[in-house]
């Protein structure tokens, strides 16, 4: 052990050699180095191995600015999808459990929510798959290395250990997988120091308590719902619109339902400066764009959910000129994720007019070990990729939004099917349903090919997935018509839609 | 050497794989220890030591405590056994060398995990049975989470995963929750009752 200490510069010059000796003979540590162990980059690491590759993941957690940090598996399993959807079902839960009197439970005395139990029991599970992603790795023969991975040149990876320890390896082909991570705000004082983002607010130990979710994301209003949810005080500020990128009726009635579920909204409103006060809670000013006033107010936690910004700076892309949008930082692709550099290649979240999904990019990874392994030319197919927004009433879609479709087709070249509904369940329990709403998409001419389709209301995401498939298969409105409902259930309704906007009728689906 | 054939042949192949894997393993670990165990070569009266009970011991005390500090294989008295002292958390790959593999007595392996339910539930399980057997079996727990190599050597896959090891050889194992029962029964075929 001693003697490797003290010769360190020795064994730096000997490793540079065998780099030089390498390069030189064409022989590689690996055939493929994939720097990013998330959804994407585990996927298409595992692929590559099982295809008969030497294959190396790097992974390293750069840890918050409050300092937290997470083990192996990327955005998905650590803070995002799993951790949310879980909270997301809590919060569902005590809502289930309101509604449950209605339908002859016995709930004796008020029923009330612990964070830390909650909390708990999702890290737990987190874990969990951390250790379930690392026995993964090493039963398919991946190597996996915690290390924070740079390029050196385009065969060339330094990875640089928690210690600052360096290690050098070689790889005939190189993909970057490294994803995101929650931006801060420029230009508010006190953001960083004062504020969260939804790097850590699902490992909290102790309960937000009354929180601001500053920005109008997905991740913004998940968080904001399932915190609502669960019985905090919660307010969402908007700075301009909700859901941007989304259908956006649709996003208007999920922040209307948001409201009448009990969150806060300030419109048109940007934070200026947040300070600490001696009793430990947060003083956030904030100026209303439309108004110009200026307002404050205290809350415990402030989550910042104001975009994410792709980890590319670290990579050393510049030096080796691998291309980057200059607009959003993330690395321009080619439609097999190629970068301009030949044997260098990136997707998942960090390729730019990539969606920031874990479906896609796992599908994507796949698809490029096969075709780094020489097995295959097909590529991603990144059209008709359903998703759903998991607020308390769950937005489901899959295709064009109107908006998109209108630009496409012409308002005049699309028939849009729409209705609201109700779902049995919110009878008995004396829900109000005004936000159930349906609209099918269509082409206008021939046998309307459906062009997108939008669900808002109880599991959503389960409901959307079968019909995703319809849309793959380029199914028409004629097709959709002629498929019998399962009753009873919400998701019938979109196979008996057939009002259309253009009629002008009242959408409002009655009785059986 | 047959033990760990056997217990490769009786699973299915996948398994098999993994036992042969960690055959390989333990192989390689024995072979470096007894280089070790070499270097730090013992009188040879002293190995009869840690076999027999205190009563039948061969050395004075005061060397006694030299080769083994009171936090090792052996309980401090058999008197004072209690659940608390009957295992021991492996603190690195060196410690899991000194008090497990080279252990003279059987030593059962507990990986667990902090985020692992069903470990709660086993783990004081297994060290009433193991203090049921006063003295004639040890106990060390790994955290997968704090000793990711050393679990990953030994093909953990799930948790709770017990391993029993005599000699430095895996003798038998299993993964996941049992009964008293059915741990008492483990740890006596351990044991060679």
């Amino acid at each position: 052990m001693a003697a490797l200490c003290r010769g360190s510069h020795r064994w730096k010059k000997i490793n540079s050699f065998h780099v030089l000796k390498r390069n030189l003979t064409g022989k590689h540590d690996y055939d493929l180095v994939v720097i990013g162990g998330g959804s994407g980059g585990l996927a298409c690491s595992k692929e590559a191995a099982q295809l008969g590759q030497k294959v190396a993941v790097l992974d390293y957690v750069d840890p918050s600015a409050k300092g937290t940090k997470w083990g192996l598996g990327g955005t998905c399993v650590n803070v995002g999808c799993i951790p949310k959807k879980l909270m997301h079902q809590a919060a569902l839960l005590g809502t289930a459990v309101k509604d449950a009197q209605r339908y002859g439970w016995q709930i004796s005395g008020t029923v009330s929510h612990d964070w830390a139990t909650m909390a708990e029991a999702v890290q737990n599970y987190v874990k969990s798959l951390n250790w379930g992603h690392r026995v993964q790795l090493q039963d398919k023969k991946v190597t996996y290395l915690n290390l924070k991975g740079t390029l050196v040149d385009k065969h060339t990876i330094r990875g640089l250990s928690k210690a600052g320890k360096e290690t050098i390896l070689t790889a005939k082909n190189i993909v970057l997988a490294t994803g995101g991570r929650p931006k801060y705000p420029s230009n508010v004082p006190g953001a960083m120091e004062h504020g969260i983002t939804s790097d850590d607010i699902f490992w909290l130990k102790k309960s937000p308590g009354k929180t601001l979710v500053v920005g109008a994301s997905y991740v913004a209003l998940e968080c904001a719902g399932f915190l609502t949810g669960i019985g905090l005080d919660t307010t969402v500020m908007v700075r301009t619109i909700a859901l941007r990128g989304f259908d956006q009726q649709m996003a208007g009635l999920v922040t209307d339902h948001l409201e009448s579920y009990g969150t806060r909204f300030e419109w048109k409103s940007v934070p200026t400066r947040v300070e600490k006060l001696s009793s430990g809670a947060l003083k956030v000013t904030w100026t209303n764009t439309q108004t110009g006033c200026e307002h404050s107010d205290t809350f415990d936690s402030l989550l910042w959910a104001v975009g994410r910004a792709p980890e590319t700076k670290a990579l050393g892309l510049d030096k080796l000129g691998v291309q980057i949008s200059k607009e959003t930082g993330k690395i321009i692709v080619g439609p097999d994720e190629s970068s301009s550099l030949p044997n260098i290649y990136a997707f998942g979240d960090i390729g730019e007019g990539r969606p920031e999904l874990t479906p896609t990019a796992i599908k994507a990874g796949r698809l490029l070990a096969h075709r780094l392994a020489g097995r295959s030319s097909e590529l991603m197919n990144y059209d008709n990729v359903a998703t759903t927004v998991f607020t308390p009433l769950e937005y489901g879609c899959v295709g064009l939004s109107e908006e998109e479709a209108e630009k496409r087709h012409g308002k005049d070249g699309i028939e849009v099917y729409h209705a609201f509904y109700k779902p049995l369940e919110f009878t008995v329990a004396q829900r109000d349903s005004s936000q159930c709403y349906i609209k099918v998409i269509c082409e206008r001419a021939g046998h309307q090919k459906i062009l997108g389709l939008h669900f808002l209301g109880p599991n959503a995401g389960e409901v959307l997935q079968g019909f995703s498939l319809a849309l793959q298969c380029g199914a028409t409105y004629r097709q959709l018509m002629q498929t019998v409902g399962i009753h009873p259930t919400s998701a019938e309704e979109l196979v008996k839609i057939n009002i259309t906007k253009r009629s002008g009728l009242d959408p409002t689906v009655t009785g059986c | 050497m047959f033990e760990r054939a056997k217990i490769a042949r009786d699973r299915k192949n996948p398994e098999n794989r993994t036992d042969l894997w960690m055959a390989h393993r333990l192989l390689v670990r024995r072979v470096w220890t007894l280089s070790v165990q070499d270097i730090r070569r013992l009188p040879s009266s002293a190995a009869a030591i840690s076999t027999s009970s205190f009563s039948t011991s061969l050395q004075s005390p005061p060397s006694r405590v030299s080769l083994l500090s009171p936090s090792r294989t052996l309980p401090r008295t058999l008197h004072q056994i209690s659940r608390r002292d009957v295992s021991f958390n492996v603190q690195d790959t060196e410690d899991f060398t000194e008090r497990v593999v080279n252990s003279q007595l059987p030593v059962l392996v507990d990986f667990h995990a902090q985020w692992c339910g069903p470990c709660k539930i086993l783990g004081p399980r297994l060290e009433k049975a193991v203090a049921k057997q006063k003295g004639r079996v040890a106990m060390a727990k790994v955290d997968i989470d704090e000793h990711t190599d050393l679990a990953i050597e030994y093909g953990v896959s799930a948790v709770p995963t017990v391993i029993a090891m005599r000699g430095g050889d895996v003798v038998d194992h299993f993964v996941g929750i049992k009964d008293d029962d059915e741990l008492d029964s483990f740890v006596s075929k351990v044991i060679g009752q």
